[in-house]
């Protein structure tokens, strides 16, 4: 397999720390002198923070409050009469 | 053991999270605070039998995600393996280099361009198959093996859906931004 192909193929693994150290290091030495791969690397991993940044809703305001009331009401069933 | 009474304490910060995750599960407003409810309600019955110091969060999505599961897939106890196609590795890169010519970076500068209705577009359009896992990796953060336990497949198989589904989400992508005109051929 080509450094290229490599690269490519443990992209994510790479990005996502999920990847052993030989095949990490194997990677940073060819992206030392690819510029292609470093590209393509950069890329994904502004993507990866996209979809995490852009990815979310915010929840609706009285969330909380329905939250604590159903814990509320719950903790007065188990200890009737306090 | 943790104690109950510290429940709300620990665990309301995490409840936006939860909302959000449980919103692209359901893609519905109404079903997503039903699961979160009922999510809270069984950690706080089962609270005793969380191991404080370990991560919370990860357990309380474990419920979340088997909440969900029990409540909407009991129809079809196993998921059906959805076939997305073959697609090319790093495909949004490249689509997004073939349509911005030479200029270095470009592809990288482009991203810029998608919003937060995009970026969600993209990720409810996926197979609940491949969207559980890219959610849980990309938009929660959690490892392969947190990921592995909650949905209760093998790490392998969670490695092998989140590469076909992270393609699918940069495919989708590329629809989104061909639609609204972000392409960077023109303006």
């Amino acid at each position: 397999m080509s450094g290229c192909d490599h690269a490519v193929e443990y992209v994510y693994q790479y990005l996502d720390d999920e990847i052993s150290f030989y095949r990490k290091s194997r990677i940073r030495m060819h992206l030392r002198y690819c510029s292609n791969c470093t590209d393509a690397y950069e890329f994904e991993y502004k993507l990866k923070g996209v979809i995490r940044d852009r990815g979310r809703s915010d929840p609706p305001p009285e969330l909380f409050d329905t939250l604590r009331a159903l814990i509320e009401e719950e903790r007065q069933r188990d200890e009737p009469g306090t | 053991m943790a104690d109950q009474a510290n429940f709300e304490r620990d665990a309301m910060q995490y409840a936006p999270q939860l909302y959000s995750a449980a919103l692209r599960m359901t893609r519905s407003p109404a079903d997503a605070e039903d699961v979160v409810q009922e999510t809270f309600l069984k950690a706080y019955r089962a609270y005793d039998s969380y191991t404080e110091g370990t991560n919370l969060k990860a357990w309380l999505y474990r419920i979340l995600t088997n909440t969900y599961i029990n409540k909407y897939r009991k129809a079809q106890r196993r998921p059906s393996e959805v076939e997305l196609g073959e697609l090319q590795d790093l495909y949004l890169y490249k689509r997004l280099g073939e349509s911005s010519g030479a200029s270095q970076s470009a592809e990288a500068d482009m991203l810029d361009e998608f919003v937060d209705t995009d970026v969600i577009e993209a990720l409810e359009s996926l197979p609940e198959t491949f969207r559980f896992p890219v959610l849980l990796a990309d938009v929660d953060g959690f490892s392969y093996k947190e990921i592995a336990e909650m949905l209760d497949i093998p790490i392998g198989t969670v490695m092998s859906r989140l590469h076909r589904g992270r393609k699918a989400l940069q495919k989708k992508l590329w629809d989104v931004a061909q639609e609204h005109g972000i392409t960077g051929k023109e303006s």
